[in-house]
């Protein structure tokens, strides 16, 4: 058991063994309610289909939302940085999860990210903005650049200049930066 | 600026140990195999987070244990800095300034300075042009820190080329994506004219300095002339547009498309560059006499020294590793008339007796023994 808590993220061995022995110490109903909990959120929570953010519905929450601008369309590599950039509460418009960053030396290209989707999606006439919100590293250079390229003949194409360190990932950004970041986007060149 | 304590804890053979440097030169003294190298190399390790040794952190940590330290104080003309680099064998490290943890460890850079001059540089001019890419390297990190950063992207960048063109070479049924590749190439040109750039700025600062030591050792017999040779080229040679660069280096990816298709790998771009040598004239590569590279090599690393100095306005650390014994009396003495009691010397070496006495004045002598350094005498 603590080698399964240890490959959840951000956990190491001490925490592991603490959570180990918690789990021990509790009422058996309790942890049986807890996997069940587990095992359900992983069997109905897939991914949107206009999106690709998690959601237990077929289509987001964000996406079905009427009160959201659908001009504007928040390109991001992962959930996570879709759940970062709502709690800043700057953005109202909708997202697009990608679902990871090229890189060849992970045999990820293109195709296996959620870029076609994309392309679709801005080509709609309503989309007047893409934002590309990916993190600087050299992947996320990479998929921006490609990205960028494939979207400027729709739309005007924006990216969020990010005071981030370097080679951080948008979820350790904190809330200000972000918000920061959204307000200073520039066009792509 | 002057190193005061060295602390090494489970690093390489160092259990627990706290070295203190109360002179302008110290000469570390001990048998083979015990750890002089070693203590040299933690300095190194502080001055340019890299170690001309290995490049794995595995290694530097002390076998069996998952985790090392090397710190150490540093007393400087704007006060005492106190750094500290914590190695994990599993790679990952972190680097403390002044007890802050640095969430940039380029940062950590420039708060010690030093120049490594080793046996392994006397291979300089005979050896490879990727020893010479990590000599220029190595004094490029002290000169703009900001230099590690583009480096290890331009590398990082490079790596990822190189497995796609792997994988578009070894896969013929899957339609190679042009412009993903063409993404890539633009990162690479980028990324490798900053390099190009950099590594240009240095060798037409560190050259004019190198001639001037070369001659002077040399009595004025010699005229050393150094020469960076980029593996891309401008039109106009010694532009340092980044623009024209740039344009060049994606022609030049045009040109060898079909030879990188062919290899699986990337032909053009920085990690291919060298630095040539002259001698009056003639390639010191192929022609220069052993006592003429030598003159070469102290002349560069005199050079290192005063270029390192003029940008950070401190004299840096000079770090001799068994290298005295390789030079004779008079390059010994143009070394010692230069450093005077200016630049922090360590050497190493296995007996006093193999260099001349001079160099004995105002030193410190410490014993190195199986990993534990003790003051001579006790
Ligand atoms: N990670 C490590 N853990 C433990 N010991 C190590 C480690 N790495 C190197 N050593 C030991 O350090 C010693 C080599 O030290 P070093 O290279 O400093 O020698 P030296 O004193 O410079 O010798 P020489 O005079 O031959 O140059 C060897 O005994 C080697 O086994
Ligand atoms: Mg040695
Ligand atoms: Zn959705």
């Amino acid at each position: 058991m603590i080698e399964q808590f240890q490959r959840l993220p951000g956990i190491g061995p001490k925490s592991a063994q603490r959570l180990a022995l918690y789990v021990l110490k509790r009422p058996e109903t309790e942890i049986q309610a807890l996997a069940q909990a587990l095992l359900e959120a992983k069997q109905q929570v897939g991914v949107c289909r206009v999106c690709f953010h998690l959601s237990a519905e077929d289509v987001c929450d964000i996406c079905r939302s009427p009160s959201r601008d659908r001009a504007t369309i928040c390109v991001v590599a992962d959930p996570r940085d879709v759940i970062a950039i709502e709690k800043t509460r700057e953005y109202q418009g909708k997202y697009h999860v990608l679902g990871g960053l090229i890189s060849p030396m992970d045999g990820i290209g293109p195709e296996q990210l959620y870029i076609s989707p994309l392309v679709k999606r801005a080509s709609e006439a309503e989309v007047t903005e893409v934002i590309l919100a990916i993190s600087p590293s050299v992947e996320g250079e990479t998929t921006t650049l490609y990205v960028g390229q494939l979207l400027k003949p729709f739309t005007k194409v924006t990216r969020i200049a990010f005071g981030l360190p370097m080679g951080g990932d948008l979820e350790y950004a904190d809330e200000v930066t972000l918000a920061r970041a959204l307000e200073g986007r520039r066009e792509l060149d | 600026m002057f190193l005061q304590t060295l602390h090494l804890r489970q690093f390489r053979n160092y259990r627990e140990q706290i070295v203190q440097f109360d002179a302008p030169k110290t000469i570390l003294l001990g048998d083979n195999a015990q750890g002089k190298s070693n203590l040299l190399e933690a300095v190194e390790l502080l001055a340019t987070l890299r170690s001309h040794r290995v490049s794995r952190d595995r290694d530097l940590v002390q076998e069996g244990n998952p985790e090392g330290v090397v710190a150490a104080t540093v007393k400087r003309e704007t006060g005492v800095v106190d750094l500290a680099l914590l190695l994990r064998a599993s790679g990952r490290r972190t680097a403390r300034l002044n007890g802050q943890t640095l969430k940039r460890q380029l940062d950590f850079l420039g708060a010690l300075n030093a120049v490594e001059f080793s046996c392994l540089d006397l291979e300089l001019v005979r050896g490879g042009p990727g020893d010479r890419r990590t000599w220029l390297d190595t004094l490029l990190v002290q000169l703009e820190p900001v230099y590690a950063h583009i480096l290890s992207q331009y590398s990082h960048v490079l790596k990822q080329r190189n497995a796609l063109l792997k994988r578009q070479n070894g896969d013929d049924s899957s339609n190679p994506n042009g412009m993903e590749l063409a993404v890539w190439d633009a990162q690479l040109a980028a990324l490798g004219t900053r390099v190009i750039r950099r590594r240009a700025r240095a060798i037409a600062r560190v050259a004019p300095l190198a001639a001037l030591w070369h001659r002077n050792i040399s009595d004025g017999q010699e005229e050393l002339v150094i020469r960076y040779t980029p593996n891309v080229q401008a039109e106009t040679a010694e532009t340092d547009d980044p623009h024209q660069i740039q344009q060049a280096f994606l022609a030049k990816i045009q040109d060898r498309a079909i030879a990188e298709q062919m290899q699986g790998t990337t032909l053009v771009g920085p990690h291919r560059d060298d630095v040539d040598f002259s001698i009056n004239q003639s390639p010191a590569r192929q022609f220069g006499s052993q006592g003429q590279q030598r003159t070469l090599v102290l002349a560069l690393k005199l050079a290192e020294l005063k270029l390192i100095e003029s940008v950070i306005h401190e004299p840096p650390l000079l770090l001799l590793d068994d290298v005295l014994a390789e030079l004779d009396l008079t390059r010994q003495n143009k070394l010692l008339d230069t450093i005077q009691d200016r630049f922090q010397t360590l050497i190493t070496s296995t007996h006093l007796g193999s260099f001349d006495a001079q160099w004995l004045q105002s030193s410190q002598v410490l014993r190195v023994v199986r990993g534990e350094v003790i003051k001579a005498g006790d």
